[in-house]
């Protein structure tokens, strides 16, 4: 057998010896279960309670009595994002976002009844899923089992003593580095199961299962190699401990919580009531349809009385005034596109900022590529608003063109249309996007651990050269 | 020299034990500056919100008030402003006011509707949770506590001095060690919050109970790293047992704690009650004017026999709906309210046994940032829709034309009080945590003392 794997092999009796290491590997791996067990369960009855709301409220919608059409546009429809398979993995940004919104004419309303808005402070201590433990905990566990690695043997002498039977520094590292990497991977087996598992049985695809279950293997192996390697750049076990921990405390615990405080303070976003105010401002500076002066909607009369090649209102085959309300969603609706535009280029130019700083602290970057692959990352988010809101738009000019076009034939004191039409106004399909449409959220994310790795290989073989001159 | 004074030198000359102190300065100092950052960003929002809002009203009143004008439509435009400016001590103990809304605008329509709009939030930014004071407190100084007191025995005892240390005559050698640690540690933190106060003009007394929490939380600390510290053989060792306390307390029980309390109390009546909500309220379009306005003076019996109007649509009519609607739903509401509040009941609850989490209660229910301030925002929301619904029903069922006199007359939100108190249950249980946990400590290092520990040195 060769040096390296007795070397590695060594260090697995030895780790095997600790007991606390044991129960300590014990314990998160106990965590990973329980967490993917209670986030299974809550995922399903997140699915489950948002495919019932959403049954229901399509029912209602059939169910409604003959109205004006009009009076459909504002009962408006509620939609319920479905919940990605894999956000039981990572629930992402799904706890932090508005999960329902009410679609009615005229109006863009806001995502609500976000889980965290509904909790205690409790919620600001983290979600316990398996990224959590992952993303937080893994690491420290790693950091316990690696940081006495390579100073204890130097502690104890058995590295010189290792050196005179003609070890080299470099197999002592490669061989700790392979032990730590096996066991790296063995902590993260029980979720990588659980993950498969769950891609078996055709919940999720294999093609977002296996990149994630990647991701997660160089996460967790860029740890077990920093604790090796700073474990050999540091004479006591003590100073490579403290080393260790403060890398994790910054990178971990602080930075992810610092960084979003400075985007902030560079990018600000408007509050939804300065966008209700602005664009009341600007329709008002489009023109006023009630005003019989008012040059842009002369223009529109103008226009539709030229179509139908008809000359007064009077003789329209259909309801001027739904024609008008055909024409003001259309002009609402490209005003609230554009600040929803702008609203999200701010918010992608704040979290852009801080997914620079994943060179700094690699957490950002799994964070990022295990939200991006489960499906509740933002841009997820901002994909199902942009649905609804296309959703909203046709539905509503349906409602308005069965207004212009129906109206007139019923006529009378309250003009009403039969409830069989209601049918077919279209109802809310959503379409999951999938995670490969924004290449460079993976690609990045994916370019900075390797970038770790690398890293950490380089500066393992410049620690073994200086282990290496230093036992000369 | 007093044995103080030695100590002290002993302390300032340890890199590791000046660098752990200034670096919780340091971080402290960067969390109120990063604190008083949020707020005054929060403070200038609304400055911003009320200067649009103050154009937008100018317009309505000049299309809307008027003397052919309709009260009807004058309530259904003019949206009317509330807003919940950040409380004084809000730049220690940010909270939830990073995702609760702390401005909303409501006009007479259906509350129930309106009420749980929520604001824009970059969703990913808020995931990692807040960067203030109380984060740094509970989080990150349990764990300088660790780097300065995870060896004060185990260390001594590895330098091979432990014997001779206590073979000297004269007792409070590690009374004074912690002493002075704690003391450093304390004033590391309250140093930058009370600056902070002062930039803020905060209550003294709120800042004094948010300093005596902490205080607490790291004697709590110190007593467990004394306990820990005296019970293990190695410094590393006893280091590693005390981050594995650190992460079970700060990371691991509070997740899973949320886990438990948010599957044991579901919230899903806010949904039940904006559905049920909109049934009620464009069911009022389909049915006879009598079945509205019967329910409707159940509560508003002053305007009963001034209902009948002409035509298909009055707007008494369409304001008697839509507070009908809200009726209808005031069990689901109070239900929902109920779920929000037995939540935070079991986290309250949760505190007492958890010195972190009844740190965080303690500090953000001082700084009036937590569950309760937003309820009390929420409560005062309603408060002002009932003034304002009020106010428009005597020109709606009198037929009273709405001049611009009348719209000055609008009654306008005022802030609610912020509402800071002191929980003395939980700062109860966090000063038995931390009593307990130092007596433990302090008898575990008795017994070290008088084991006159003569076993050999080991790792």
């Amino acid at each position: 057998m060769s040096p390296v794997c007795l070397i590695a092999r060594d260090e697995w009796r030895a780790l095997l010896r600790n007991r606390a290491g044991l129960l300590a590997s014990g314990l998160l791996v106990l965590l990973v279960l329980v967490a993917s067990f209670t986030s299974l369960e809550r995922r399903a009855a997140i699915e489950a309670d948002r495919e019932r709301y959403q049954a229901s409220v399509d029912e209602q919608f059939d169910q409604q009595p003959d109205r004006h059409p009009h009076r459909m546009v504002h009962y408006g429809q509620f939609v319920f994002r479905p919940i990605a398979p894999l956000a039981f993995f990572d629930t992402g940004v799904d706890s932090y976002t508005g999960n329902t919104i009410f679609l009615e004419g005229h109006r863009q309303n806001s995502a609500n009844f976000a889980e965290a808005r509904q909790s205690s402070l409790l919620m600001r201590f983290g979600q316990l899923t398996p990224a959590f433990v992952l993303q937080t905990l893994a690491p420290l566990l790693l950091i316990f089992l690696g940081f006495a690695s390579i100073s204890r043997e130097r502690e104890r002498g058995t590295l010189r003593l290792m050196a005179a039977q003609g070890v080299a520094a470099r197999q002592v590292m490669l061989g700790k580095l392979l032990a730590h990497g096996v066991i790296a991977l063995i902590i993260g087996l029980p979720a990588f199961l659980v993950l498969s598992g769950f891609a078996a049985t055709g919940a999720a695809g294999w093609a977002t299962v296996l990149p994630m279950i990647a991701g997660y293997a160089a996460w967790l192996l860029l740890w077990a190699v920093l604790s090796v390697v700073v474990s050999g750049l540091f004479h006591r076990s003590r100073d490579a401990l403290a080393i260790l921990i403060g890398v994790w405390m910054v990178g971990v615990i602080l930075l992810p919580r610092v960084l979003p405080v400075m985007a902030e303070q560079r990018t600000q976003l408007d509050t939804n009531i300065e966008t209700e105010i602005a664009l009341h401002r600007k329709l008002a500076d489009i023109g006023d349809s009630h005003d019989p002066e008012d040059p842009y909607f002369n223009d529109f009369r103008e226009q539709v009385l030229d179509e139908y090649g008809v000359e007064s209102i009077e003789d329209l085959p259909v309801q001027y005034a739904g024609l008008v309300s055909i024409e003001g969603e259309r002009l609402t609706t490209g005003i609230y596109a554009d600040s929803a535009a702008r609203s999200s280029a701010r918010e992608n130019a704040q979290n852009a900022l801080v997914h620079d700083f994943s060179i700094i602290s690699p957490l950002i970057a799994i964070r990022q590529l295990s939200m991006t692959l489960a499906g509740s990352d933002l841009a997820s988010h901002y994909d199902f608003l942009q649905q609804t809101e296309a959703f909203r738009y046709n539905f509503v000019q349906r409602l308005n063109r069965m207004q212009a076009e129906l109206i007139p034939g019923i006529g009378g004191e309250d003009p009403r249309i039969s409830a069989e039409y209601w049918q077919e106004i279209p109802r809310f399909h959503y379409q999951a996007p999938s995670p490969f449409s924004r290449p460079s959220d993976l690609i990045w994310p994916a370019a900075v651990l390797l970038g770790w790795l690398v890293a950490l290989s380089a500066l393992a073989a410049w620690a073994s050269n200086r282990l290496e001159r230093n036992l000369r | 020299m007093s044995p103080l004074r030695a100590e002290t030198r002993l302390f300032l000359r340890s890199g590791r034990n000046l660098f752990a102190v200034i670096l919780l300065l340091v971080l402290a100092s960067a969390a109120v500056w990063s604190g008083l950052a949020q707020v005054d960003a929060q403070r200038t929002t609304i400055e911003r919100v009320e200067r649009e809002q103050a154009r937008d009203l100018a317009s309505v009143e000049a299309a809307q008030a008027g003397p052919e004008g309709d009260a009807g439509y004058n309530a259904y435009y003019a949206f009317m402003l509330t807003q919940d400016p950040p409380p004084a001590l809000a730049f220690a103990a940010i909270g939830q006011r990073d995702l609760q809304p702390f401005v909303l605008r409501v006009r007479a329509l259906g509350l129930e509707a309106q009420r749980y709009d929520s604001e824009n939030y970059n969703a990913e930014l808020a995931l990692p949770g807040v960067f203030d004071w109380a984060f740094v407190l509970v989080y990150l100084a349990p764990l300088v506590i660790i780097a300065l007191a995870h060896d004060m025995v185990t260390g001594e005892r590895e330098a091979g001095r432990l014997r001779l240390l206590l073979s000297l005559p004269g007792s409070g050698l590690w009374r004074r060690r912690i002493g002075l640690r704690y003391v450093l540690v304390l004033a590391a933190l309250a140093a930058p919050l009370m600056t902070g106060s002062v930039i803020a003009g905060a209550p003294a007394t709120g800042t004094a109970g948010i300093i005596l929490a902490g205080a607490l939380y790291c004697a709590f600390w110190f007593g467990l790293a004394l306990l820990i510290g005296a019970a293990l053989r190695a410094s590393a060792t006893a280091a590693a047992a005390m981050i594995g306390c650190w992460i079970v307390l700060t990371l691991v029980i509070p997740t899973l704690g949320n886990t438990v309390i948010a599957g044991a109390i579901p919230a899903g009546k806010g949904i039940d009650l904006t559905l049920a909500q909109r049934e009620a309220v464009h069911k009022g379009w389909d049915i006879p004017k009598e079945e509205t306005f019967e329910p409707f003076f159940v509560n508003h019996p002053e305007w009963r026999g001034k209902e009948k109007f002409e035509g298909r649509f009055h707007w008494k009519w369409y304001y008697a709906m839509h507070q009908v609607g809200d009726e209808t739903v005031e069990q689901e509401v109070a239900d929902y309210r109920g779920a929000l509040a037995a939540r935070d009941k079991w986290t309250s609850r949760l505190g007492l046994i958890l010195p972190g989490v009844g740190t965080m209660n303690v500090v953000h229910r001082l700084a009036d940032t937590d569950s309760t301030a937003g309820f009390a925002y929420q409560d005062s929301i309603a408060a002002y829709h009932e003034r304002l619904r009020k106010f428009y029903y005597p020109y709606m069922f009198n037929d009273k034309a709405f001049t611009r006199a009348d719209f000055a007359q609008i009654p306008r939100y005022t802030s609610r009080v912020p509402g800071g108190s002191i929980p003395a249950g939980s700062l109860v249980a966090l000063l038995l945590a931390a009593a307990l946990f130092l007596w433990l400590g302090a008898r575990k290092v008795t017994r070290v003392s008088s084991a006159q520990d003569s076993r050999p040195k080991d790792d």
